[in-house]
């Protein structure tokens, strides 16, 4: 493997995700995250060399609705910028990529979106090609119970063994102030929500949210500066699939087992497993058992500890969800977040589409992986 | 930029204002076999794909990547998908540029596209934005009142707009995949309605259906040939924000800033000399005055005497659009990434009719939003 | 449907139908119940003292917040316009109509807004507007409350006072 420039994730802020946030628009609500960002890091904007946003317009529900986050970002004098029409994480991707290249040392990454300005089971449904799939109706929540169903069948996972996943997520999740949900349930109580769409039960989906998140990377010389414990990007890598829901297996995600090997790889790690944090964008139990299984991940969930943030369960911000899996790795191995002492070594992973069908792996970790 | 980076093949689609014989994936697909065959390679030499393109409103489907993995051949790879507003198409070629540079990718396909006839073109280009008053009818709408500033500024006279679209349509007709090719005559363009004073019709684009894919590789990967590629000396995207008091959105910073950054990487210290054509967004005709200041090519207020003596015309000293441009071609998500393809054509020596002679050194131009976001490069026949 | 079509389809029609539920956020609600009152408002910036109108949150100049709010007045000049002659799916303005971006006096921002009351080849960059308001009674606190602007009669505004504030 190559020897790469050490990148680290030196700041990340969040608003803690809410229902709907009633006083700030999507924009506005990023200028307190980009400021409280910075000021972590000590630095003004003008320390900060490009700067990546990810958010999606039929989110929006209008065309160019990422203009705007230009003014909230510190956009003057004129910054190196890109946009991408996605999950905030595969931006921070991006940004990486650029250190490498010796384009930049140190980037500024957001995710902004408001959630509940649209229905996002209307909205999610254009994301499916429009010939055959979207015309029938289909929304995420149905594509994810579809994806339950194969997954039960080739494996004999229960109702109960979701609830117990589910269960897991929301007792982790009480003690996360940045969490929409908040309160720790019982299995049997998981067991007892109606139907969503079967299998899926309303408790084991999250509530619809919005948050705005921002994140620092910088590269090694820089990053020491701006953190007193920076946590070393080790490896990452991402791979799409076909979005068919019948080409592929939907029990299985071959897209994220492949980003995991790499991304392994990459940071000299045999097995995802070693890890000691894994924080998964599953946004049902099912997507979290798919996970493990692609990842090599026992879920089980206590080592490594999956998803001690509550995962995204407790609050899925879309747009935001995979950069704040991202952040609480970070909270974790830094020493930020409740509990986690002694972590060292941890996984982010992030998905868009339906069904899992396009994932990013991180790995991320206390030390420097390349001397 | 770590390592050198190459265009080593470029893929277009005959533009048309309706492609009713394809559907996306078809649309997608035509440009990205012609990138392939034109590279001399397979799909499975590709290692990573990025596609833009415009407002997923123009074909009512959101984030159509997602679906297209299979016609793009990106199935279990790692795929991004910029959107960058009108500039989306050379943001997207430099997030490819970057790619190879990084040196973790040797191969990759950026492809840009727009299938806008599906959709409804002036209701996205005229957003209802939530609590402000319906007043933008459309990009011209919103951009003519800048071309009236720059009038007045300079005293550009009337006749200039109706130059620049006389002259694209000329170039057009030696581009085989232009949309509009049919020359129109000085009358004519006088002649047509007024769209938005001061923009009349034949001084505005069209709306297309298009696509463009460009195979961008490394330097051990261009040498294997089969053609003679075009080397990105440096490629920039810059953005600024909307509302800062006193922003001339006539010659916008983040554009001189972006010229500047780009030059600078290239190694260009008087851009009217050493570039030999230009592929610049225009997509109504006075801005090829204005964005010939902002580019840096002459001093401020001076842009419309180039277009009036004629030197950026075809065979004259800098050709600008020799492919025809934006007013002759606009799939908007695809614009920026065919002047970025088209100035490559040119040092690659590969564009037909419609090469300027000698061009070893070309600048690709894209800009978007209210003119905020500013993506260029400058591409060399030499490494 | 029983029997396949003759023709192979070529076009299928979809009508995306999508309901949004907008939130304006503080400052814009701020903005627009002040209209009701016919005052026009905007935030000063908290490092430049420059009045943003509509008010924004932070100053995307100085990236410093801007807090204080603060009444322009409802009059102004012309800094540039154009005069639309394409019609817009789901408007009903009268074409052709002048949208002319507007400076009102003690903003740094300008704003966009309809222009009547005078001919077309009349209006010109520095001419002197002001706000038609809708009668008392009849406004809402919302962007239909001004009308739109006319001509007040005043002399033009020279060139170097707007010819940069676009």
């Amino acid at each position: 493997m190559t020897t790469l420039r050490n990148v680290a994730i030196v700041g990340f802020a969040q608003l803690p995700t809410v229902a709907r946030d009633l006083h700030r628009t999507s924009t506005e609500m990023l200028y307190p995250v980009v400021r409280q960002a910075l000021a972590e890091c000590g630095v003004e904007r003008d320390a900060i060399d490009y700067q990546i946003a990810g958010s999606v317009d039929y989110m929006d529900g209008r065309p160019f609705g990422f203009v705007a986050a230009l003014d909230a970002m510190g956009s003057w004098p004129p910054r190196q910028d890109l946009h991408l029409e996605m999950d905030a994480a595969f931006c921070a991707y991006y940004a990486w990529l650029r250190m490498q290249a010796g384009d930049c040392d140190t980037a500024l990454v957001v995710g902004h979106g408001k959630t509940s300005e649209g229905d996002p089971n209307r909205v999610f449904n254009l994301q499916l090609d429009p010939y055959y799939q979207a015309v029938i109706g289909l929304d995420p929540t149905s594509t994810a119970a579809l994806q339950a169903s194969a997954y039960m069948a080739r494996t004999g996972a229960t109702d109960r063994d979701l609830a117990v996943v589910a269960a897991r997520n929301r007792t982790a999740g009480a003690r996360n102030p940045q969490n929409q949900v908040r309160e720790a349930v019982n299995t049997e109580d998981l067991l007892r929500t109606p139907w969503a769409v079967e299998p899926l039960r309303a408790g084991y989906l999250p509530p619809i949210g919005e948050s705005a998140t921002c994140m620092i990377l910088a590269a090694q010389g820089k990053a020491e500066k701006l953190c007193d414990h920076p946590i070393w990007i080790h490896g990452v890598d991402h791979r799409a699939e076909l979005q068919t829901l019948g080409a592929r297996d939907l029990s299985r995600s071959a897209s994220a087992r492949l980003a995991g090997e790499k991304a392994c790889a990459m940071a000299g790690l045999r097995n995802a497993s070693d890890v000691d944090v894994a924080e998964l964008h599953a946004v049902t139990p099912v997507e979290e058992l798919i996970l493990c299984e692609a990842l090599g991940l026992s879920p089980k969930g206590s080592r490594p500890a999956i998803n001690p943030s509550g995962g995204t369960l407790c609050g899925n911000p879309i747009m935001s969800t995979g950069l704040i899996r991202m952040g609480e790795v970070f909270r974790q191995l830094s020493g930020r977040a409740d509990g986690g002492a002694g972590a060292r070594r941890g996984l982010a992973h992030a998905a868009q589409g339906h069904c899992l069908q396009q994932n990013i792996v991180w790995i991320l970790g206390s030390e420097r992986r390349w001397a | 930029m770590k390592r050198p980076v190459a265009v080593v093949g470029v893929g277009q689609t005959h533009h048309t204002s309706r492609r009713s014989d394809v559907n996306i994936a078809g649309l997608v697909r035509e440009a990205v076999d012609r990138a392939l065959a034109d590279a001399g390679l397979e799909y499975k030499d590709i290692e990573a794909v990025i596609v833009g393109k415009a407002p997923d409103m123009l074909e009512g489907v959101m984030q159509p990547e997602q679906f297209l993995i299979g016609a793009l051949g990106a199935h279990m790879k790692p795929m991004l998908r910029v959107h960058t507003a009108g500039s989306v198409g050379a943001s997207t070629a430099l997030t490819g540029v970057t790619h190879v540079a990084s040196g973790l990718y040797d191969r990759v396909l950026t492809i840009a596209f727009e299938k806008q006839s599906e959709g409804n073109v002036m209701w996205v280009t005229s957003p209802n934005m939530p609590f402000t008053a319906p007043l933008v009818a459309g990009a011209g709408g919103y951009f003519a009142p800048y071309c009236r500033a720059y009038i007045k500024r300079t005293g550009c006279p009337p006749h200039i707009g109706p130059i620049t679209a006389v002259n694209a349509r000329a170039n057009a007709g030696r581009n085989e995949y232009a949309h509009l090719r049919e020359p129109v005559t000085l009358e004519d363009v006088m002649n047509s309605p007024v769209l938005w004073d001061p923009i009349r019709y034949l001084e505005t684009c069209p709306s297309s259906d298009g696509a463009i894919a460009l195979v961008i590789a490394s330097e051990e990967q261009a040498k294997r040939g089969p053609r003679k590629p075009a080397w990105v000396k440096s490629g920039y995207s810059y953005a600024e924000a909307m509302w800062v008091p006193g922003r001339d959105q006539v010659s916008p910073l983040a554009g001189r800033v972006c010229a500047k950054a780009v030059y600078g990487k290239a190694g260009i210290t008087n851009p009217w000399k050493e570039i030999h054509t230009a592929e610049i967004y225009v997509p109504f005709a006075w801005f090829e005055a204005m964005w010939l200041e902002n580019l840096g090519f002459c001093d401020e207020g001076e842009g419309w005497k180039i277009i009036d003596r004629g030197e950026q015309k075809f065979g004259a000293h800098l050709p600008i659009n020799p492919s025809g441009g934006v007013l002759c071609t606009n799939p908007i998500g695809a614009s920026g990434m065919l002047r970025l393809g088209e100035a490559a054509l040119q040092v690659m020596g590969r564009a037909g009719a419609h090469q300027v002679e000698g061009a070893k050194t070309a600048l690709g131009h894209a800009y978007g939003g209210g003119a905020q976001y500013f993506a260029m490069w400058i591409v060399s026949s030499e490494l | 449907m029983t029997e396949p079509p003759k023709e192979p389809i070529k076009y299928f029609g979809t009508t995306v139908c999508l309901p949004y539920y907008y939130v304006a956020g503080d400052y814009k609600a701020r903005y627009l119940r002040a209209l009701k009152d016919k005052k026009i408002l905007g935030s000063k910036c908290s490092k430049t003292g420059k009045v943003l109108v509509p008010p924004l949150v932070n100053s995307p100049e100085s990236f410093a917040p801007a807090t204080e709010f603060v009444e322009v007045a409802d009059r102004g000049v012309i800094t540039t316009f154009c005069i639309v002659n394409i019609p817009v799916i789901g408007r009903n303005l009268e074409i052709p109509y002048v949208a002319a971006s507007v400076a009102l006096d003690g903003a740094d921002l300008s704003i966009f807004a309809l222009i009547h009351e005078c001919k077309l080849e009349e209006v010109r960059m520095g001419m002197r507007v002001e706000a038609v308001w809708k009668p008392d009674g009849e406004r809402e606190g919302s962007y239909e409350d001004i009308l739109y602007f006319r001509p007040t009669g005043e002399p033009d505004a020279p060139q170097e006072s707007y010819i940069h504030r676009l």
